[in-house]
């Protein structure tokens, strides 16, 4: 049990004496705390408005039997329904319906009416709940269950509440989808209530869905209820011996893994990114801690000597870090979930990066959640904490009594553990990605980072050695104080370096990933003119017809054709983007970033496709191999020619040459058209005249490779506009190290000030001493931020971003960005270093060459 | 009360460093010594040794019998908070703590705190003339106030033995002369024993015998001032 007369003369007094310090550690914590759920939270509540979304479509489902990328026959559907174990079957066609003048699809599900609502008992009851409230009211059970029927009959639509919102239609309202370049009508039967259907998605008649979005025959899904006392696994299996390979059974909790995929890599990186703020606090901790343990290295050897056992100023200490975590993570709690609502709310739930358009989630805080991030805070705290308290634990109690104790500046430099912790990373960034996640590459970088700043007083010792002689005596003054104090200057500089490395290692990452993206752009865009209509999956295209009367018009050299479509190279993972494009074969790098192609010769009865470079991570593909996959019913063999780079499709992409397609499928509607313009032609005509050509209201995309390479980078700084906040956090919580560093000497150093003031020093010059040491702690920071972070950008290029995103970049550095930084950190750090010095140009120093300590 | 038996300590280095060699002492309940030396014989470290701050290389101290060289840091620590009392040349006075506090500190220590204790600092603050500066902070008080304060911190939770190295070294002669008048009186009061180091005749005088360490130990160097008796 420890006295209150100890806690108040080690914790709580030194806490009084010291509250700017103690602030700022408290607030690289809250900073920390703040910034990791405020982006947790956002994700969170993404993420969980995805997979309510997700789980809405299925209802009281048991299982569902998901078709391949291109539906199955409904053929299938009596036979499963027949199955033994299976109580209610209900088929479903899921489409990306184009909804006329707005650029998200609208996911469509067709359904079985009778059938839907002994899964969907949510949807029969919101017609009913929304026609209570409307001016016809149907009074009793019978009459709301008619309404419901009535809502599922040919051409009405039910609407989720999302999509009622968005696209501002109420019940009654018409709604047109754009199938091919046709408009088809439907009208409002009614919204959904949220909780039915969370999705931008609206719910149709099966037949409807079939009927107008040209699927007849075909299924998306059969949403399957099991019988009471039946076993899911025997279902399962009878299911798979009757259905075709490309038809995958899951529950609907899998299918709810499956939507939240797509973005977890990019949620994840942004929460670690965000956590990097919370890593700078604990070094910030770390570093304020042990000055104060260097400081206070007397204090504590009288407390030894009074009878304090070394057991209890480590708790005491601890304590003391203890209590520094706790307020930090309280006020970070409060001013995270304050950074959520407002992030949620001004910049959407993916912080602007596009990944879930349309999503207005609401913010709920998880007491398990607040839990977890308090002893985040912490425990990042304690740990940060718990080796100036081991060193303040064995204060050689004698000698730390002695008058002139020099001990407090000595430095090690920890060569073996430099090496150790070096190799450590080396071997974990080689480990594969843990569940998907590049977590190894993210150790790695935080073993990378320790080694670092456990190499800084080696580092200290070299650069004073080789520091510039100049006979100006406060330059002089600086300096050997600095070397004298090498490991506080060590300790101050140690938070900065954590900062400032991955300032630069995400300048680097972002620049090499931008520029790279630039030059993809110019690569895969070499026409003049470019008109989508409609994308993979949507109910949108041209027809050929209509697309060949556009190489007519005048000023059109020559066009070429892009038609999307799905593939399933594997049931359990997504589809791949198919893009079938009039191509020459025999040089695909005209239009293709390749990187790598087979050497081999194209098997016979092999059709040749060239892979992104995601489908070649994630189905571990190489040029040369072959694949297998079904199109348009067909088993397809194909010979990887090559594997292209491509920043565009996250589950992969197989591009195919368009005849090759046509043959296989029949199919041969187009979405995309790359106009090669005449020399003389002039491009905004050429547009007009093409726009003439489309059916009055199609919805397309129309651009020069100029807007879509700006709309690309638009979208791209959108997305790491975020990032740059985080880093500046992170950097600014690193200039508190230094604040809290030079101001801790200034407090040690009282009666040096002192003397010099007697022996004629003017404030001034102890300004300038003081700026000197500021920029030199800075430029070390700087020097070791820049080794570190260069590393580090390797990593996240090469490991980080490639197993989250499957992307590779050249490396390519922002020479005069990183300059830039530099200069302003050491600036900063010699603007901080005077502030916080302020004390030591004051009256009292002169005063304090008679104090003792 | 306390026996030191033939004692030696030495430290680092190629070859070591020897500064106490064959060092033997007892001290009786309530007597007070000083100790003497040229810089360098390990006075010092003979008081660090009685307090258990470092152990001896060879010899034996125990404190009532027991041996202080067998326990362990923490068990060396707790006979140190219950039975002795330090007062150092450069004061070390918490400097977070006001000047009662800093004197309650040894008391809190032990566990005694409420009523009896607070009487306690006010009877030793009154002692050492400091009472009226109960309330201040360390950094407000001259260095003879310091080392008063220092002195009724030592004697606070009445140990059996006060070690006192150099405690007026940092001290004009006046102040000097109270403070070593005031630890003189405060132990004989409380029938303490204590052992003070010192390069000061004058101060030495105040004990009641003075011991010479040498390179050979301890030896008797005077009979005690007739100013003690």
């Amino acid at each position: 049990m420890i006295a209150p007369l100890l806690i108040e003369a080690a914790i709580t007094g030194p806490m009084r004496r010291s509250p700017g310090r103690t602030l700022l550690a408290v607030l690289a914590i809250a900073l920390g705390v703040a910034l990791g759920l405020a982006i947790y939270l956002i994700n969170r509540s993404a993420a969980d408005e995805i997979s309510l979304a997700a789980r809405s479509l299925y209802g009281l489902a048991d299982l569902a039997v998901e078709a391949g990328a291109e539906g199955f026959d409904e053929s299938f559907y009596p036979r499963v329904a027949r199955l033994p174990g299976v109580s209610v079957a209900s088929p479903v066609v899921e489409v990306a319906a184009r909804v006329v003048g707005h650029r998200s699809p609208l996911t469509l599900l067709g359904m079985d009416g009778f059938r839907s609502k002994l899964l969907q008992p949510a949807f029969a009851a919101s017609v009913g709940a929304t026609d209570t409230n409307s001016d016809d009211a149907l009074e009793d059970g019978s009459e709301s269950e008619s309404a419901a029927d009535e809502a599922f009959d040919d051409r009405w639509i039910l609407l989720s509440a999302s999509a009622a919102r968005e696209l501002q239609l109420a019940r009654g309202d018409i709604i047109e989808f754009q199938v091919g370049v046709k408009r088809e009508r439907m009208r409002v039967a009614g919204v959904l209530p949220p909780a039915a259907l969370q999705d931008f998605a609206g719910v149709v008649d099966i037949a409807t869905a079939q009927w107008v979005f040209e699927r007849l025959g075909n299924l998306s899904r059969i949403n399957l209820r099991l019988a009471t006392g039946s076993s899911p696994e025997r279902v399962k299996a009878a299911l798979t011996e009757m259905l075709p390979p490309s038809v995958r059974i899951t529950t609907p909790g899998e299918a709810t893994d499956d939507a939240l995929r797509l973005s977890r890599a990019y949620r994840s990186n942004l929460t670690a990114l965000a956590l990097v703020a919370l890593f700078t606090g604990g070094f910030f901790v770390y570093s304020t801690q042990s000055l104060a343990a260097l400081r206070r290295r007397r204090e504590f050897a009288v407390m030894h000597a009074i009878g304090v056992t070394r057991k209890e100023q480590l708790a005491l200490m601890l304590s003391s870090s203890v209590i520094v975590g706790v307020l930090g993570a309280a006020l970070g709690i409060v001013l995270g979930v304050m950074i959520a609502r407002i992030g949620l709310s001004v910049l959407g739930a993916d912080l602007g990066a596009g990944y879930f358009r349309g999503l207005a989630p609401g913010l709920n805080v998880h007491v398990a959640e607040v839990a977890v991030f308090s002893l985040l805070g912490i425990g990042v705290a304690v740990v940060g904490a718990l080796r100036p308290a081991l060193d303040a634990a064995r204060v050689p109690t004698a000698s730390a009594l002695k008058a002139g104790d020099i001990t407090s500046g000595e430095i090690r430099p920890h060569g073996w553990t430099v090496l150790t912790l070096g190799l450590l990373a080396a071997i974990v960034v080689s480990l594969p990605p843990i569940a998907g996640l590049p977590l190894p590459g993210f150790v790695a970088i935080a073993l990378f980072l320790i080694a670092c700043v456990v190499a800084m007083p080696a580092v200290v010792r070299f650069v004073l050695r080789h520091a510039p002689r100049w006979r100006h005596v406060p330059y002089e003054i600086a300096i050997a104080q600095i070397a004298g104090t090498a490991k506080y200057a060590t300790l101050s500089v140690s938070s900065i370096i954590v900062s400032f490395s991955l300032m630069a290692s995400m300048a680097i990452m972002v620049t090499s990933f931008r520029d790279s993206l630039d030059q993809w752009t110019q690569k895969v865009l070499p026409a003049d003119l470019y008109v989508r209509v409609g994308y993979v999956g949507q109910s949108s295209y041209l027809d050929e017809a209509l697309a060949q009367s556009m190489a007519r018009v005048q000023g059109v050299e020559h066009v070429e054709y892009n038609r999307f479509a799905r593939v399933q190279l594997s049931a359990d993972r997504p589809a791949l983007t198919l893009i079938a494009r009039s191509m020459d074969r025999d040089h695909p790098e005209s239009t293709l970033w390749m990187m790598s192609t087979a050497s081999n010769e194209i098997p016979s009865g092999a059709v040749p496709v060239w892979v992104s470079e995601a489908a070649s991570d994630l189905f571990a593909i190489k040029s040369g191999n072959e694949i297998e996959f079904e199109l348009a019913g067909k088993a397809v063999v194909a010979s990887v020619r090559g594997v292209w780079r491509d920043y565009e499709h996250q589950s992969g992409a197989i591009v195919m040459a368009r005849d090759v397609y046509i043959d296989l499928t029949g199919d041969r509607a187009v979405n995309t058209v790359w106009f090669w313009l005449d020399d003389a032609a002039d491009v905004r005509k050429v547009g007009n005249a093409i726009r003439d050509l489309m059916p009055p209201g199609t919805d397309h995309d129309l651009r020069t490779p100029g807007e879509v390479r700006k709309l690309s980078l638009e979208a791209f700084d959108r997305t790491f506009a975020i990032t740059y906040l985080l880093e500046l956090v992170a950097v600014t919580i690193g200039l508190f190290g230094i604040a809290a560093g030079i101001s801790a000497q200034v407090l040690a150093r009282r009666s040096e000030f002192g003397a010099l003031r007697h022996l004629g020093f003017t404030r001034r010059q102890v300004a300038t001493m003081l700026a000197i040491e500021g920029s030199v702690l800075g430029a070390l920071g700087v020097i070791v931020g820049l080794f570190a972070g260069t590393v580090i950008s390797l990593i996240l290029i090469y490991v980080v971003n490639r197993q989250s995103f499957h992307w590779s970049m050249d490396l390519s550095a922002p020479v005069g960005l990183l300059a830039g930084l530099s200069a302003a950190l050491i600036a900063a750090a010699a603007l901080i270093a005077v502030v916080s010095g302020r004390q030591a140009m004051g009256g009292e120093v002169v005063r304090a060459v008679r104090e003792d300590w | 009360m306390l026996q030191i038996e033939n004692v030696s300590k030495s430290f680092g280095g190629t070859p070591p460093r020897r500064v106490l060699g064959g060092v033997s002492l007892q001290l009786a309940a309530g007597e007070y010594v000083a100790v003497m030396g040229e810089s360098g014989t390990g006075k010092s470290t003979l008081l660090n040794l009685i307090a258990g701050l470092d152990t001896p290389d060879a010899g034996r101290i125990s404190l009532d019998g027991q041996d202080i060289g067998a326990l362990d840091d923490d068990a060396r620590t707790r006979l140190r908070r219950a039975r002795m009392g330090f007062v150092f040349q450069a004061f070390h006075l918490l400097p977070h703590l006001s000047v009662e506090r800093n004197v309650a500190l040894p008391l809190a220590l032990n566990g005694r705190q409420g009523r009896e204790a607070a009487d306690r600092v006010r009877e030793l603050l009154s002692a050492v003339g400091m009472l009226e500066r109960a309330d201040a902070a360390p950094s407000q008080l001259s260095g003879g106030e310091m080392q008063r304060v220092a002195v009724a911190r030592a004697l606070a939770h009445r140990p059996a033995l006060v070690l006192a190295d150099e405690p007026t070294g940092n001290l004009d002669s006046d102040s000097a002369a109270e403070v070593l008048e005031l630890l003189a009186a405060q132990l004989k009061r409380d029938n303490a024993a204590g052992i003070l180091v010192t390069h000061s005749d004058l101060a030495a005088a105040t004990t009641d015998r003075i011991l010479q360490l040498t390179r050979q130990g301890l030896a008797p160097r005077a009979a005690a001032s007739p100013h003690r008796s």
